[in-house]
């Protein structure tokens, strides 16, 4: 093994205690239309995440090339584009500080949530992921009903017991905004903006394996006039 | 008359009985590790010594439930004979196994249960089966082995059957499976190395659940049912091949009584040896697996022949020695004249002492090479010319590449590219340190939840190295970096080093210092702005720069409970964790010294100081093989 190979699978070990932060940004209109934003933001282990990419494979596993990693991206981008009722499709990659965003506009949250179904279908190669046909997302007569797609779940829990530090420090928010006040809300650990127009959980993903249920919520709006 | 038929019947007793362990390894064997002092091994657990890879031949007969908790006491070996565990790849055929003395047969078939007893066409000998692994006896010693047929030549032989009778194609393109894109052979691959894959597998081990194959998946031979498909034919060939090649070397140990000690006199004087164990790697034989030389070999056999020469008596011959807080490994790597030549002339030069001023005292590792870069270029010149030149009267590639060698000899300016880099250089592991980065944070505004991205100061471990290289033209490498310095934005220089920012995975700070004829490239802020010209009175202690200076060729130091810990596990392969996990989860020191190079040997020395009380000596030693096969084989 090279020298640079030996440097890069030093750093990935001390810097495990480094964190992955992702947000989910979801803003939901009164008739069911929305934009949906998504960002993971690698920065604060950017030196882990270079180590990484300098290493041919890692726990036997082929380490993909930046090139390789963006065609993937702007794959998984020409498909939104291509779904019903998908549109605005946005995404920014940083590969400096390692931040990526996505953004785009749905006409329904079936049509989101379809969107997004099949873009994990085809990741996973239509793998037996247990309730991959769920929805995680209703909006009924001014109730909001919003769960964690079961597969990020399984994902969360494939994580290695020795890896529960790495899963400690990086966090998961979750927002939630309205054209409407909030009237109410089930999950005690949810916080209400100031405004009363948005709603934003936090965790983090060893919790989230902890507990699956964390991040649900059920968000009861004020009525329309 | 009493004495005399008494000295008559230990005599026939040591002629019929009397055979060592040693006289069972195949002639065949090109990798030999013998455990002279077993005594060693008496505490050690059957399913600890089958986690090694040397014992992967044979593992799966002792993972069966007979060794749970048993040591090697309770096998029914003679610890007072030698163990010699054997790999060997010939052309046609792998052997591997391991060879011992028995005490008691009785002990012996316990462990080793699921081996049945055999016809034997051999007088004076028994042996035993169970699947692919044989057991022979003989007198009190025993071998334990397997011959396996090379693959290619069982697909070579296979195939030319196949298609002499008139079968198809025996691929079926429904499969396609490099049609589809890489990711779909990687996603494949990735599955293979899933565990539960292996276990839904039908394995030796697991033929109490065995997967039923669709028959329509199989390429048929024809129409006909009853005819075998490519699979069963295949099966068939190295079945037969199998046989043919164990009766080979049956017949050598036990008729011809031709063995490794009967044919190479290295390997006899090596394994007479009293240190608690030896080793003989013959290198020219192993190099001959690879590829590439293969691919020689069919395409340029007499190239292959005059290279093949080169690498000619090339054996590694080594010896362990313990004692109470050290083992100490002494290894002659043996070579050809020509090959010699070469290495005499890559190692005729001095030790260069400015290299130690820039190693801190406290450094966790420390690795140097001093190499005439120069000298050895010339020699190889010398060496390999006239073999390509005697290639290239009829092979008109090889011209070519002659030719082109011979334009870069003359045109080229050696005297700049050697004396800018004249080959030694050293390199240092400093630990790990915190350096400053930043990281972009998200920021909530309450009122509303929107956010806005902050850039923030941030700290992530690094791990500190320093490289340098022996230069006698700093003039060239200064010149070259003050011009990047004017081209390129995050290069800066200042009076002792230049800063490359974010040249360090993109994070943190690269220096670069030409000084002492020695071109630096490190991550460490303490040497590059503190200390540009050495650390002075904290650089390496006298001690170590002696033992460095005396060495040969090269020397190395690692602190064992600094460096090696921070390897983490899961960024090397299988291969490679097996080589580092002779040094894991131990205090200490290794330190890695040569001898002089002469024209037909090196001698290196590795000695590990370890610390503390151990629990079992032989662990370490069994570590230590364990790297050494994997190396050799």
């Amino acid at each position: 093994m090279k020298w640079n190979l030996i440097f890069a699978a030093i750093l990935v070990v001390f810097s495990f205690s480094s964190c992955i932060e992702i947000l989910d940004d979801l803003t939901l209109n009164n008739d069911g239309s929305g934009t949906f934003k998504y960002s993971i933001n690698l920065s604060s282990s950017k030196v882990k995440v270079n180590s990484v990419l300098a290493l041919d494979s890692l726990d036997g596993k082929k380490v993909p090339t930046i090139d390789e990693i963006s065609a993937k991206i702007k794959a998984v981008v020409n498909d939104l584009k291509e779904s019903n009722g998908i549109s605005n499709v946005q995404m920014e990659s940083n590969y400096t500080d390692f931040i990526f965003k996505l953004q785009f506009d749905f006409t329904s949250l079936k049509r989101l949530q379809e969107a997004i179904l099949a873009i994990v279908k085809s990741e996973t190669k239509n793998s037996n992921i247990k309730e991959i046909e769920s929805r995680w997302l209703t909006f009924e007569d001014g109730k909001l009903v919003r769960s964690i797609p079961q597969i990020t779940v399984e994902k969360a829990n494939q994580f290695k017991k020795e890896d529960a530090d790495l899963l400690k420090a990086g966090s998961y928010t979750s927002i939630t905004r309205f054209e409407r006040e909030i009237e109410s809300f089930e999950n005690p650990e949810a916080k209400q903006a100031k405004n009363n127009k948005a709603m934003m959980l936090r965790t983090n993903a060893y919790s989230l394996t902890q507990n699956p249920s964390i991040l649900d919520n059920t968000i009861y709006l004020v009525k329309e006039e | 008359m009493k004495i005399n038929f008494i000295f008559t019947f230990l005599i026939f007793n040591a002629i019929v009985f009397g055979q060592n362990s040693e006289n069972l390894v195949p002639k065949d064997a090109a990798s030999v590790f013998s455990i002279n002092n077993i005594s060693l091994f008496q505490k050690i657990s059957l399913d600890e010594l089958v986690k090694y890879e040397f014992m992967e031949e044979v593992q799966q007969e002792l993972f069966d439930g007979s060794t749970s908790g048993k040591t090697l006491k309770e096998t029914g070996f003679d610890f007072d004979q030698k163990f010699n565990v054997f790999y060997g790849n010939s052309d046609d055929y792998e052997v591997s196994g391991f060879t011992f003395g028995i005490s008691d047969k009785k002990m012996l078939f316990e462990v080793f249960d699921d081996f049945q007893s055999m016809e034997s066409e051999y007088p004076g000998v028994e042996f035993y089966i169970s699947y692919f692994n044989r057991i022979a006896i003989k007198g009190n010693v025993g071998i334990l082995y397997r011959v396996t047929p090379n693959d290619r030549y069982v697909n070579d032989i296979t195939d030319s059957v196949w298609y002499a009778n008139g079968n198809e194609y025996p691929w079926s393109d429904d499969y396609n499976y490099y049609d589809e894109g890489s990711d779909i052979w990687l996603e494949n691959e990735a599955e293979s190395m899933d565990p539960e894959f292996f276990e839904e597998m039908e394995i030796e081990e697991n033929t109490s659940n065995p997967i039923e194959i669709e028959d329509e998946e199989l390429p048929a031979a024809g129409a006909d049912p009853t005819e075998k498909t490519y699979y069963e034919f295949r099966d068939s060939v190295e079945l037969t091949l199998q046989l043919q090649f164990l009766k080979k070397v049956n017949d050598e140990l036990f008729i011809e009584g031709k063995s490794l000690i009967t044919e190479d006199i290295r390997f006899a004087a090596q394994v007479k040896k009293s240190s608690e164990g030896t080793f003989y790697i013959d290198n020219s034989r192993t190099i001959r697996k690879g590829y590439d030389i293969r691919y020689m070999s069919l395409h340029y056999p007499s190239l292959y022949n005059d290279l093949y020469e080169i690498y000619k008596d090339n054996v590694i011959l080594g010896e362990l020695a313990l004692t109470d807080h050290s083992i100490e490994m002494r290894m002659d790597a043996n070579y050809g004249d020509k090959l010699g030549s070469i290495y005499e002339k890559l190692t005729d030069t001095k030790f260069d002492k400015n290299f130690f001023k820039y190693v801190h005292a406290e450094n966790s590792a420390f690795f140097t090479y001093r190499v005439n870069l120069r000298a050895a270029y010339e020699q190889a010149y010398k060496v390999i010319v006239p073999i390509l030149e005697r290639e290239a009267e009829n092979t008109k590639d090889i011209a070519y590449s002659l030719l082109m060698l011979e334009i870069m000899d003359e045109f080229l300016n050696k005297d700049a590219i050697f004396d800018t880099y004249k080959g030694g250089m050293f390199a240092t592991y400093n630990g790990i340190k915190k350096v400053k980065t930043t990281k972009v944070i998200f920021d909530y505004d309450d009122e509303t939840f929107e956010y806005t991205e902050q850039t923030a100061d941030a700290e992530e471990d690094m791990p500190i190295f320093t490289t340098g290289f022996a230069t006698d033209r700093s003039d060239i490498a200064s010149k070259l970096l003050s011009r990047f310095c004017k081209i390129a934005p995050n290069w800066t220089k200042h009076d002792a080093y230049i800063e490359i920012e974010n040249g360090m995975l993109n994070a943190a700070p690269l220096y670069l210092i030409v000084n002492d004829g020695i071109f630096i490239i490190t991550n460490d802020e303490e040497l590059a702005i503190n200390n540009p010209k050495g650390f002075g009175a904290n650089s390496l202690g006298k001690a170590t720069q002696k033992k460095a200076v005396k060495s040969g060729v090269a020397y190395s130091y690692i602190d064992l409970g600094k460096a090696i810990e921070s390897l983490p596990k899961s960024l090397f392969s299988d291969r490679e964790n097996q080589l580092i996990d002779v040094t894991r989860g131990k205090t200490g020191t290794l330190e890695f010294t040569s001898s002089g190079t002469s024209k037909n040997k090196t001698t290196f020395n590795l000695i590990y100081n370890f610390e503390g009380e151990y629990d079992s000596s032989g662990t370490y030693v069994l570590d230590l093989i364990n790297s050494l096969y994997v190396i050799a084989k």
